[in-house]
């Protein structure tokens, strides 16, 4: 028995070609926006995993540092450092702001980076906070002045690029370290990031002290030296968004956050904590809206696929009167039909893949393609067009053979 | 006879599925995690690092002289402006009196009053004596009676005390007005040292409180950098090491300097060191007081060790170490590290021995099975 | 193989029921022996289209009885299971437009049926051969349908419905495209093929000009046959 779709196919190879490139570019869709997805639970990942941190202490009842502001006294590391268990505790801040490029450079525009600043305390390569990794340059050797960049941002080695007031010569690149929302990272040493928290501009400082001027509590006559003490305050900063733990080995994870939480009066989270709270809180919204558009996307498939095969079906609704006529089975007709929307969506799968592969880097934020999607996609189409291809079944099966005789 | 139909659609429906196919595993094995790592790889070289500190401060001058009343009165005039260099000596400005010299004039006029109830005590002094030695000599005689030469001795005693107490009075209200006219001499403002007027604070007409700075002067030979030294990287920090300042307004132009003195005393919240470092020579023109300056301390090299880029190190189950790469596979190598110099090389003193080959830049985290591709640059690094 | 041909008796067909009911054919009688061409014959309406139907088995006659070949296939109900293998192995089908199917080249088209009957595809493409060699088309055994003239498209036509060597062939307006001189070509052919493969062939049609060549007519008016000769005028 020769291979009734196959002929079809050979015989339209045109038609299946197109109709299957068009497809693919559908689940080429599909399978970017399930990336888009895992890219933002990676991104959440990475951030966790480049912290380097087993444990994240944070303000007092809060989500923080990242999915919201927490802010502790920035010598509190200390004493987490006598805790039992702890082998490392490191300061760190995060801020998310925009980071001026090319100003530094005479005639420069500004352009604007959208980063995240990570002050990463003093102590070396391999400190809880400072990247775990390089692309290029090396890590910040001196405490003030020096930034990390991630590739992500745009930044070249030796560029300068100012945050706040100050500027900072990129010395060292990274790759895929960004924030929770995909943002690139930048790592400052921990006292400039803690000033560039605090100090906006220099206008925000005039201002500030302007209207500290202005206020007679803080201006009086008859104690000198009381306006300056307490600028000095409002411009300094001796906190910081959270600290990094590290377990000595052996310890469990409550074993060791458990007395920090009791005695510390912190909030204490253990790194399955912490990716539930990026990915389960974080991007939840958005993950039901990528969820909705899948659903949407393949609903859309599942029509188009649908359609191409009852059209395809309905061209060869006499052919299939006379194959019946002539005493074809039901179930070779069938089969012809299945078949062709099975090659449909396989064409379509594979044009999709390589679709979604090249252009994931062009997206701005990552979109990581991850294989359990591609197998899921692939068995997804394949559902889709066995679900589609019944509607062209029926009708085939509902010819009647008497159609073809004439009259 | 030309080729069968089917045939020559078969072989176009090939042409276009074999590349799709082929294209297709080469997607499926070049992404994901079936691609093999980029790496960078170096050779650990044994090298001589010469270290150096890094911090930051701001120009202070040593000696600030804040010059102000003593004591609460309106400013009349000010006659030097920010930036004039004054001499030793030399009257700054002045403050209006007010009602200074009418209490003076008040207090003239009190004393004379107190100098004419001294000598009306005077006068009642000595008639008070007078009677009371002629009545003794009447007690004697025995014509007075005891009782009455007692009364007048008492009387005499009175104008004596009274005397005393006029006297005094005078004397309190002569200091009185010598404590006033010294006051009103020390209306004037007076340069203490040669200098530089750093800053004028208020204006003539300001009502200005004792204690309150009118004019700042400072000593431009004596200007320092107050340098501040995160405590992890301030080892060997020492009084006489060289410096190089580089001020935030002239940041092409390094200056020489050496630290002068480390603080005993180092800043317990902020975790720093404290240390001044002097100018060699006066910079000029005289930077701005307060002025942001970038500090970098030069320290003695030392001797050649292995050395590795700090770009290299990675830490695996918490503890700092490399990678090596031995025979194409990746063997992790805790290392126990030196010093280092800001280039970011950093000598190893134990884990490492020159010649070997560590993983410098990696793409992501690395793992003891992972299969590693080594090239020239990591991709997306410009060159 | 080819047997009786085909014969029919009191074969009657009824559309609906009760009072709407309509017969379409009323007590049909017909017999058509091994390499016999036979035409029928009858204005629109007439029930020409029912008989085809009903000989075809793609409908259920509602009375009567027919035998093609020997076998007794329907005897006021069907007597075979699988009417597919029925149409597939016992009649041939020969349409006005040829109805080839477009996606399968000349020899696959005719071997098709052989193939659903389980043949292997080479002995079913061997035997399809044969036979377009028969009709003369075996130049064009690896042409595209949509290749062929109608001339051409209807003799592989014909090699399909022999293909299975049924012993009955329905030809329904098989000459209706084509001008005379093809027309009776086709006739021709049929007339060989039947004599030829011992089948017997009915040819439904209107078309003037090869209704002299057939030696017996079955003209059907309101459901009735009337058997009449013809002219059987030699090709």
């Amino acid at each position: 028995m020769i291979s009734l779709a196959g002929r079809d196919i050979l015989h339209a190879w045109g038609k299946f070609i197109f109709t299957g490139v068009g497809l693919g570019l559908l689940i080429g869709v599909t399978l970017t926006m399930a990336g888009v997805y895992r890219g933002m639970v990676d991104d959440g990942r990475v951030l966790l995993d480049n912290s380097g941190a087993d444990l994240w202490v944070v303000q007092r009842d809060t989500l923080g540092p990242y999915a919201e502001s927490s802010s502790i006294p920035d010598d509190l590391w200390r004493s987490i450092r006598t805790m039992p268990g702890v082998a490392q505790a490191a300061n760190v801040t995060y801020l998310t702001m925009q980071v001026g490029r090319g100003e530094a450079e005479p005639g420069g525009a500004r352009v604007d980076v959208r980063a995240m600043v990570v002050g990463i305390a003093a102590g070396g390569p391999g400190t809880p906070g400072w990247p775990p990794q390089l692309a290029a340059g090396r890590q910040i050797t001196r405490g003030h002045y020096e930034a990390v960049a991630d590739l992500a941002s745009g930044l070249r080695l030796g560029e300068v690029v100012k945050i706040r007031r100050n500027h900072y010569t990129v010395v060292g690149l990274t790759r895929r370290m960004v924030s929770a929302s995909g943002d690139p990272m930048i790592f400052i040493p921990l006292k400039d990031a803690q000033e560039a928290q605090f100090l906006k501009d220099n206008d925000a400082v005039l201002m500030q002290r302007r209207r500290s001027e202005a206020n007679p509590a803080f201006n009086r006559p008859g104690v000198p030296g009381l306006l300056d003490a307490v600028i000095a305050a409002q411009t300094s900063n001796p906190s910081v968004n959270a600290v990094l733990v590290r377990i000595r080995p052996g310890y469990g994870v409550e074993e060791v956050a458990e007395p920090i939480r009791r005695w510390q009066r912190v909030t204490v989270y253990g790194r399955a904590q912490m990716e539930e709270i990026l990915v389960g809180k974080l991007i939840a919204t958005s993950a039901k809206q990528i969820a909705m558009f899948l659903v949407i996307l393949a609903a859309v498939s599942a029509a188009i696929v649908a359609f191409i095969i009852y059209t395809l079906t309905m061209d060869k609704i006499r052919e299939i009167a006379v194959l019946k006529l002539i005493g074809t089975r039901n179930r070779t007709i069938a089969a012809m039909i299945l078949q062709q929307a099975l090659v449909l969506g396989v064409i379509g799968f594979v044009v999709g893949k390589i679709a979604a592969t090249f252009a994931a880097p062009l997206f701005p934020k990552y979109v990581l393609l991850v294989p359990i999607d591609s197998i899921i996609g692939f068995c997804v189409v394949l559902a889709i067009c066995v679900l589609s291809s019944i509607v062209s079944i029926r009708l085939a099966l509902a010819v009647d053979p008497a159609a073809a005789i004439g009259g | 006879m030309k080729l069968p139909g089917l045939k020559r659609r078969t072989l176009a429906l090939l042409a276009v599925l074999l590349p799709l196919l082929l294209l297709f595993i080469y997607v499926a094995l070049r992404s994901g995690p079936l691609a093999p790592v980029a790496v960078t790889v170096v050779m650990v070289e044994s090298k001589p690092v010469a270290p150096a500190l890094a911090g930051i401060g701001t120009v202070q001058a040593r000696f600030t002289y804040k010059i102000g009343p003593t004591f609460a009165g309106r400013l009349k005039h000010l006659d030097v402006h920010v930036g004039d260099a004054v001499k030793a000596g030399q009257v700054l400005g002045e403050i209006d009196p007010v009602d200074l010299d009418d209490r003076i004039v008040a207090q003239q006029a009190a004393l004379k009053a107190a100098e004419a109830v001294l000598r009306q005590a005077e006068a009642r002094q000595s008639f008070a004596q007078t009677q009371a030695g002629r009545w003794e000599q009447l007690r004697v005689a025995r014509v007075a009676s005891e009782e009455l030469v007692a009364m007048k001795r008492q009387e005499h005693a009175v104008a004596d005390a009274a005397l005393a107490a006029a006297r005094d009075d005078t004397v309190r209200l002569r200091a009185e007005l010598a404590a006033l006219r010294t006051q009103r001499g020390n209306l004037r403002l007076i340069a203490p040292v040669d200098g530089l007027v750093a800053s004028r604070d208020a204006d003539p007409g300001t009502t200005v409180v004792a204690g309150q700075a009118v004019v700042e002067v400072i000593d431009p030979a004596s200007l320092w950098v107050d340098a501040r030294f995160d405590q992890i990287s301030a080892e060997g920090l020492a009084a006489g090491l060289p410096a190089q300042l580089v001020l935030r307004s002239r940041h092409s132009q390094p200056l020489a300097g050496r630290v002068l003195r480390i603080e005993p005393r180092a800043d317990a919240i902020t975790e720093e060191t404290v240390a001044k470092i002097v100018f060699d020579a006066p910079p000029s023109p005289l930077p701005p007081l307060g002025e942001l300056a970038e500090i970098t301390v030069q320290l003695s090299p030392l001797p050649a060790a292995p050395t590795i880029p700090n770009a290299a190190l990675r830490v695996v189950d918490g503890r700092r170490g490399v990678w090596k790469v031995v025979d194409g596979d990746l063997a992790f190598a805790p290392v126990s590290l030196g010093r280092s110099d800001l280039d970011g090389r950093v000598q190893v003193v134990e884990g490492l021995a020159a010649g070997e080959r560590i993983v410098v830049y990696s793409e992501k985290a690395l793992g003891a099975g992972s299969r590693i591709r080594v090239v020239e640059r990591l991709p997306g690094v410009a060159p | 193989m080819a047997g009786q041909g085909i014969r029919i008796e009191g074969l009657s067909k009824r559309y609906g029921k009760g009072e709407t009911a309509v017969l379409a054919l009323k007590d049909v009688n017909m017999h058509v022996d091994p390499g016999e061409v036979v035409g029928l014959i009858g204005p629109s309406g007439s029930g020409k289209s029912t008989l085809l139907k009903c000989l075809g088995a793609v409908i259920d006659p509602t009375a009567g009885r027919m035998l093609l070949g020997d076998e007794l296939v329907f005897d006021n109900g069907w007597k075979v299971r699988d009417l597919r293998a029925l149409r597939r192995d016992k009649i041939g089908f020969v349409f006005q437009a040829p109805y080839l199917i477009s996606f399968l080249d000349v020899t696959d088209n005719v071997a098709l049926l052989p193939m659903l009957a389980g043949v292997p595809n080479d002995a079913a493409r061997t035997r399809a051969r044969e036979l377009l060699a028969a009709l003369d088309v075996q130049h064009r055994a690896s042409a595209m349908p949509a290749q062929l003239s109608g001339g051409e498209q209807q003799r592989v036509a014909i090699a399909r419905g022999l293909v299975n060597r049924p012993p009955v062939i329905l030809a329904d307006e098989p000459t209706a495209p084509l001008d005379s001189v093809r027309a009776l070509s086709v006739i021709r052919i049929l007339n060989d093929m039947a004599r030829r493969f011992e089948t017997a062939v009915i040819v439904v049609t209107h078309d003037e000009k090869i209704i002299p060549t057939f030696k017996r007519i079955y003209h059907i008016r309101d459901g009735v046959t009337h058997e009449e000769a013809g002219e059987g005028r030699s090709l």
